[in-house]
């Protein structure tokens, strides 16, 4: 594991979200920090907060919605809480690259993919259009696209998604940043074109030293290419520490019953598929207790009143939200 | 497995769409033969744009095929028409994927179950009535919700609804199109478990169309892999996962990732380079060279034949008997 300080600390991050009817807390008191050089993986289902603890901060959230943020976010020793529209407009695409889930909807289908490129290198490198549009190129060569020259005449529509994509992560790598967010960056793709976008993900963090924060489901993908890993759920974090020990001896029980829910090659065909019972909490108000504690077989009384914080297990390396597996964690397991 | 018995066959069945480009036509489904058993969960993978969808649609009659033949229990049902065409194909029913755009937001799920049972001759308002509380029950649902609209509903209980009514009309099949991938993760797998306790407890057969493999793998006792329109692999899914025949099945599940991080981290570069390429032009020969790690001079030009592996297992390579016995590309275990 990387023994530089973080890049990226955030603490106690708490977001708040009032609509038109109601007050939703997406994230609630969720903290941990990246490195450069290192991957942390963010995993959770859909509502569980992953996307907005990343997003809301750096100002991107959906119109009509008014958003309140309490905590701490230092990034590159600037505190991002609080922060200015237009020192974050700087930041972003800056310092901090940003790659989405569809890259057709976050292209813009009207303009050449040479522009979109050179826009960014414009705005945060100062380069002149020409310079730029030379950058855009050898931006395409370093996401290995291929014939790079034709491609930078052409608009989104006339890639397939897996080159779109590589079009977002050139975008996305103009600034060379010191930070990437990668939300759900391979699930529109399919999956052979997925191995190789994680493979260029990990070849170019490798080289510009980014760090990256990586926000999918799919735990395989997870293990191809982080080093550490928060479980969310309800808008916190469950579990976190090195990705090694958390996917192979999982320890709270929402992260255990996930990698349990994965099929394996020892299952045979019309054998029963496991999973979770019950449903995911639907996005609200905090919740008192543990959130996951209506799915839990593990839950005692006081799991339904008292909030299980953050804390280490039996391996210091890793923390759980989960006051069963603190004080048994081995009794757990060998249940 | 003999096709005869087959409750539905597809035969070189063509299905194909007018090309944005003036005066070309992209051949989605291109001369494809499968056959589902009574009771039977049969796979249908590959990736977007190989034509799974399409075929799907074009077996239930939502796309109309330009040539080939779909038979139900050995009945040609381009041989039918009116009245007769639609009782046969309600034996046939369609499970979309999208569980948000499949009920109407106006009705309430009652109301869409009676809408089915209708359909299927049940006017009876109190056999109705019964019908709808047994139906909810066997896809799991609580007979409260008869009275309640979609919007009051998560994705998960949308798509057994979804799934009630299309066993409203007592279908023998289902052609169920990636009906779980708008579902968590967490809740995929009570689905899952509903279509086996369907296949077991009605005997339904079922079409299952995913880009999943590895959820096809522990669902359907027999497996066909799409590329480009046509079918390249097929067999029982134990036999096409651990040793495939295809370089392109290979490919494609050497490139799932595993969650195992110690399994990750002796993870090679991507077998396959570049996206599947356009179906409006496709490759000569066999449609798969451009991106196999193995193709010949001869892929070029001839259309690859389909190569018996064993009794019940095929694959469409020149090669497919050395990829079969691991000789070339040797499929990663997970």
């Amino acid at each position: 594991m990387s023994t530089s300080s973080p890049i990226l600390t955030v603490r106690d991050l708490c977001i708040d979200l009032f609509t038109a009817r109601s007050a939703l807390r997406p994230v609630d008191q969720v903290s941990y920090s990246v490195a450069a050089g290192e991957t942390l993986a963010i995993v959770g289902e859909s509502g569980s907060g992953k996307t907005v603890l990343n997003f809301a901060p750096l100002g991107l959230m959906p119109l009509g919605v008014s958003i309140h943020v309490s905590g701490s976010i230092r990034f590159d020793d600037k505190e991002l809480v609080g922060m200015n529209d237009e020192a974050l407009r700087k930041l972003r695409g800056g310092s901090i690259g940003v790659i989405f889930q569809d890259p057709m909807s976050a292209l813009n289908p009207a303009r050449t993919i040479r522009r979109q490129i050179a826009e960014v290198a414009e705005l945060h490198l100062s380069l002149t259009s020409t310079q730029a549009e030379a950058r855009a190129l050898d931006l395409l060569k370093m996401v290995r696209m291929s014939d790079p020259e034709a491609r930078l005449r052409q608009y989104p529509h006339e890639l397939s998604g897996g080159l779109r994509q590589r079009v977002m992560i050139a975008i996305a790598i103009a600034a060379e940043p010191k930070l990437l967010i990668a939300d759900e960056p391979t699930t529109a793709l399919d999956v052979t074109v997925q191995a190789q976008i994680i493979s260029l993900l990990k070849d170019l963090q490798k080289r510009l030293n980014m760090a990256m924060v990586l926000i999918t489901h799919d735990m395989g993908v997870v293990a191809g290419i982080a080093s550490r890993l928060a479980v969310m759920y309800a808008g916190r974090v469950m579990e976190y520490g090195p990705v090694q020990t958390v996917l192979t001896a999982p320890r709270h029980p929402y992260t255990m019953g996930l990698i349990d829910a994965i099929p394996r090659a020892e299952d045979l065909p019309g054998s029963a598929f496991r999973g979770l019972p019950g449903m995911p909490p639907v996005l609200g108000p905090p919740i008192p207790g543990c959130a996951f504690v209506e799915r839990c077989r593990h839950a005692v009384a006081t799991c339904e009143t008292t909030r299980p914080l953050l804390a280490p297990t039996a391996d210091r390396h890793v923390l759980a939200a989960c006051p069963i597996v603190n004080r048994s964690s081995e009794a757990l397991h060998a249940g | 497995m003999p096709a005869d018995t087959a409750l539905l066959k597809v035969e070189n069945l063509v299905t194909r769409f007018k090309s944005v480009e003036r005066g070309k036509w992209v051949k989605a489904v291109d001369g494809v033969s499968i056959h589902l058993n009574p009771g039977e969960i049969v796979g249908l993978v590959g990736e977007s744009g190989c034509g799974k969808s399409t075929l799907g649609r074009s077996i239930v009659g939502l796309e109309k095929p330009q040539s080939g033949r779909v038979l139900l229990d050995g009945v040609d049902l381009g041989t039918l028409s009116g009245r007769k065409l639609r009782e046969t194909r309600r034996a046939i029913q369609y499970v979309f994927q999208d569980p948000y755009a499949s009920l109407n937001d106006r009705q309430t799920i009652g109301e869409a179950i009676t809408e089915a049972l209708i359909i299927h001759g049940v006017s009876d308002h109190t056999e109705q009535r019964r019908r709808i509380l047994e139906l909810l029950d066997q896809v799991g649902l609580p007979a409260v919700l008869a009275e309640r609209y979609p919007r009051e509903l998560s994705g998960g209980q949308r798509q057994r609804v979804a799934i009630a009514r299309s066993l409203a009309v007592e279908p023998r099949v289902l052609i169920c199109d990636e009906p779980v991938s708008a579902l968590d993760l967490s809740i995929r797998a009570q689905v899952m478990n509903l279509f086996l306790t369907l296949q077991k407890e009605l005997g339904v057969a079922c079409l299952f169309i995913a880009h999943d493999l590895a959820l096809v793998r522990q669902a359907a006792s027999r497996v066909y892999v799409m590329y480009l329109g046509k079918v390249i692999e097929g067999g029982g899914s134990l036999d096409v996962y651990a040793r495939p025949g295809h370089p392109y099945t290979s490919a494609l599940l050497a490139s799932v990732p595993s969650a195992d991080p110690r399994i990750e981290a002796l993870r090679e570069a991507p077998v396959l380079k570049g996206d599947v390429p356009s179906p409006t032009n496709p490759p000569s020969g066999c449609r798969f060279r451009t991106r196999c790690p193995q193709a010949m001079e001869i892929c070029a030009v001839n259309e690859p034949a389909t190569v018996a592996l064993s009794s019940d297992h095929s694959a469409a390579c020149v090669i497919a008997e050395q990829v079969h016995r691991g000789e070339v590309i040797a499929p990663k275990v997970h």
